[in-house]
């Protein structure tokens, strides 16, 4: 198991179209991954999941994953996170 | 019989195809029947047959209205003789002579010696102009072939599309069962028509579809005229593709509208992965009802995304509950 946190950078947060980009990133990997926000997770291959976080900006994001390529998982969804999604 | 497509057409099919609604009768038996119709224009030949030859348009069919045939009617033999014997120093093929008056009689010879058809209709001549460039428009259309199915749901057109052997022509027999109209499977010949696509099927295979382990079936024999269509305007592309770890460039929100373009014309197209235990038939038959629902001004992504983004700005700020909170604006900041 992997896990690592990291904040929510951009101004809007978490909302529908960063969401997209968090569950299909994470589909693309084998592992099982979760992503927590205060006290709640929820599984980051569900839309339905991430979206209801309505995790907003400075917020810390925990991810977590199970599997054989949980390493590059996490790596990337972090990565993700840091990057603000392309937006402010 | 088939409507041919605008290379094709020739004079006598048009007959054929429009003697009942453009109420043509011939005049000069088969003579020009085999001749191609070379233009989707037709030609009034009043200037022409006052003399004025200069870009005289031949190459279309002419319409000899009341304007024509009094202006003929008011010149002595001779004159009128010359007026028509200019105009067919070009190669027309195909006169019709409107409101249920008669053909001169040097037009008649001239027709008929020059190898062109000659007809007459009972109708006025605006509206006979009207319907016979509506057929002209269609024959001569812009067309392409698509692979894929074609089928009418809720009164759109899906054009369903995706690898051989996906599963197309079973998810679109599912939709028949529900009450959905079959137009055409496999191979959907599309028009464009306006600013609209129509598509329509071979009519040599006439509603039969491939069933892969049960070979060609005939969806009219099973389901009788109500679960067939000849030809429907295309609204929407549904793609069926593989689904795979590695690809996921399917829209997991809603927000993220695909295009496809048939004959320059923009069609939305929504991707659908495929894999095993998914019901094909529900998610087209849903797919048409969100696109409906688009129509009727329905985003339903756009809600939530808005819904959302209000949410995420309260919870931000702190302020009050934020389910109930006024979730507008946010996304208006936003550039798409």
């Amino acid at each position: 198991m992997k896990t690592e946190s990291t904040k929510v950078v951009n101004k809007l947060g978490i909302h529908a179209r960063p969401a997209a980009q968090i569950v299909k990133t994470a589909s693309k990997f084998d592992s099982d991954i979760e992503l927590t926000v205060d006290g709640i997770t929820v599984n980051a291959k569900s839309i339905m999941g991430v979206m209801t976080l309505a995790a907003c900006r400075g917020t810390e994001v925990r991810v977590t994953a199970r599997g054989k390529d949980e390493d590059e998982a996490v790596d990337a969804l972090i990565k993700l996170l840091e990057s603000g999604f392309g937006e402010d | 019989m088939e409507i041919p497509s605008g290379e094709n057409l020739t004079v006598g099919m048009l007959y054929e195809l429009m003697w009942d609604k453009l109420c043509l009768e011939s005049v000069n038996g088969s003579t020009g029947h085999d001749r191609k119709v070379l233009s989707p224009d037709i030609s009034r030949p009043g200037m022409a047959l006052t003399g004025y030859l200069h870009k005289f348009l031949h190459e279309r069919i002419q319409i000899f209205g009341e304007t024509e045939i009094s202006y003929l009617q008011s010149l002595s033999e001779r004159e009128r003789e010359e007026a028509l014997r200019n105009i067919f120093r070009f190669p027309v093929y195909c006169c019709i002579v409107t409101k249920g008056l008669a053909p001169p009689g040097q037009l008649v010879e001239l027709c008929t010696s020059k190898s062109a058809a000659l007809f007459r209709s009972r109708r006025d001549t605006t509206p006979l102009i009207h319907d016979l460039c509506g057929f002209l428009e269609t024959v001569f259309a812009p067309s392409t072939n698509l692979y894929g199915t074609l089928v009418e749901v809720y009164g759109a057109g899906l054009l369903c599309t995706g690898k051989s052997a996906i599963g197309k022509s079973e998810a679109v027999l599912g939709l028949i069962e529900r009450g959905h109209h079959l137009i055409a499977d496999d191979r959907v010949h599309v028009k464009k028509i306006g600013n609209s696509l129509v598509g329509s099927g071979d009519p040599g295979m006439a509603h039969r579809m491939e069933i892969r382990g049960l070979g060609l079936v005939d969806v009219s024999a099973f389901y009788g005229i109500r679960a067939v269509k000849s030809r429907q305007q295309i609204h929407l592309e549904v793609n069926l593709k593989e689904w795979s770890r590695e690809n996921q460039e399917f829209d997991r929100t809603g927000l993220f509208q695909k295009v496809s373009t048939i004959l320059d014309i923009p069609i939305p197209k929504i991707v659908i992965p495929v894999l095993p235990g998914r019901n094909l038939t529900l998610l087209l038959e849903v797919a048409v009802m969100n696109y409906l629902l688009l129509q009727n001004g329905r985003n339903v992504p756009e809600e939530v995304e808005r819904e959302l983004i209000g949410r995420i700005l309260a919870k931000e700020s702190g302020t009050g509950n934020p389910r109930h909170r006024h979730t507008g604006g946010g996304i208006e900041d936003r550039k798409h």
